[in-house]
């Protein structure tokens, strides 16, 4: 299993903004599309207590929206 | 050594469809420009569909984006992400400053868009990403089997219906007026659509949740009324992103930079184009015609310089 993952919806422009970077950065990443799996809505919001997309989850911290400094931060301790 | 600074004919500020416009026009012109954006593509990133651009029978605002990035590789036009803080006159020139440079210029295309506007009621802020949302295509396949709320009554309002009528289970449409504004075609859909109920003459006056959207409230015939809903979507227009350039060039009651059908500003060598100007009606095309517009009035403006 990946140590990145994103949790986005297929329509959400800007979650395909945060996997065109971390492609554009050859970081690995599990894709986990909240709008098919409820399961894994209900952990995302459990997780970040956020109902908004993207979510990217680096070593266990949950960054929420396309942040890129936020995201090149948390890769740095990858 | 003598350093010899850069000065160009144009700085193009804003990469959405006005300001990528201008650009491939300042390319195709030869001209000595950059275009300079907090992000690449505006408004239409967060399009659900877009359905009235001449030459496109249908796209997403992904799809969309995709042409146009093909579009500016296309013509050599690279957009540099960076914020604009100010720009300042020099003379008859200008210097526009950003967080990461400066860059001396003749002339400038401002086409920075606009912003979704905020209801300003309580709750709003606290709940921001916990159930209310600005961007219903990104967030709304999380209200997936939810009641949700829908505020505003024009195109954008009446396209998140649109996008949530197979996604949640039943939409209210809170509308402050009579009276539906957005497309026919809109209006049509959402009447023919049983999930829908739309609420005339309706103010939302607060947000309810403790740590997510619990419900609405809202005063209608001054009678005070709730709805329990999981999700606030809140459509109820746009602000012109013109805050760096108060006091530069004049600006109407709501913000827009005064032009006229030439795209001039209030300064000589100073153009705007797209959703922070005045005129606006918020359509691509328009946006499109107004980045041409003012690419070739601002070519026309330095031509007489040289004159």
């Amino acid at each position: 299993m990946s140590k990145v993952k994103v949790y986005s919806t297929p329509t959400c422009p800007y979650c395909h903004l945060v996997k065109e970077f971390l492609h554009q950065k050859h970081v690995e990443f599990d894709d986990i599309d909240v709008a098919a799996d409820h399961d894994a809505a209900r952990e995302m919001i459990g997780k970040s207590g956020q109902m908004g997309v993207p979510q990217i989850e680096i070593n266990g911290k949950i960054i929420v929206g396309f942040d890129k400094p936020a995201i090149e931060k948390e890769l740095e301790n990858l | 050594m003598v350093l010899v600074m850069k000065e160009y004919d144009t700085i193009i500020i804003g990469a959405g469809i006005a300001g990528l416009t201008a650009a491939m026009y300042a390319a195709r012109k030869r001209m000595r420009f950059e275009i300079v954006s907090t992000d690449f593509g505006g408004q239409f990133m967060v399009s659900g569909e877009v359905l009235n651009y001449p030459g496109l029978v249908k796209a997403s605002g992904i799809e969309f984006r995709s042409i146009m990035q093909k579009q500016m590789e296309f013509n050599k036009v690279n957009v540099l992400i960076e914020t604009v803080r100010e720009v300042r006159r020099r003379g008859a020139d200008f210097k526009v400053m950003t967080d990461k440079s400066e860059y001396d210029t003749k002339s400038v295309i401002i086409a920075t868009g606009s912003l979704p506007r905020k209801l300003n009621v309580p709750g709003e802020e606290r709940l921001d990403k916990k159930g209310v949302t600005y961007c219903s295509i990104c967030d709304g396949p999380l209200f997936a089997g939810m009641d949700v709320a829908v505020v505003g009554s024009g195109n954008a309002a009446l396209e998140a219906v649109d996008f949530l009528k197979d996604i949640a289970s039943k939409i209210y449409l809170v509308i402050r007026g009579d009276r539906l504004k957005g497309h026919e075609y809109l209006q049509e859909r959402l009447k023919e659509n049983p999930k829908v109920e739309i609420l005339f003459n309706a103010q939302t006056t607060e947000i309810l949740g403790d740590g997510l959207v619990s419900g609405h409230k809202y005063k209608q015939n001054g009678e005070e009324k709730k709805l329990d809903v999981g999700g606030v979507i809140i459509e109820i227009g746009r602000i012109p992103n013109t805050e760096p350039f108060k006091g530069l060039v004049e600006l109407d009651e709501d913000g827009h930079i005064k032009i006229d059908c030439q795209c001039h500003t209030s300064v000589p060598g100073i153009f705007a184009a797209g959703d922070c100007a005045s005129g606006h009606e918020y359509q691509y095309v328009i946006s499109a015609g107004q980045g041409c517009m003012a690419l070739i009035k601002a070519a026309k403006y330095l031509a007489n310089l040289k004159s």
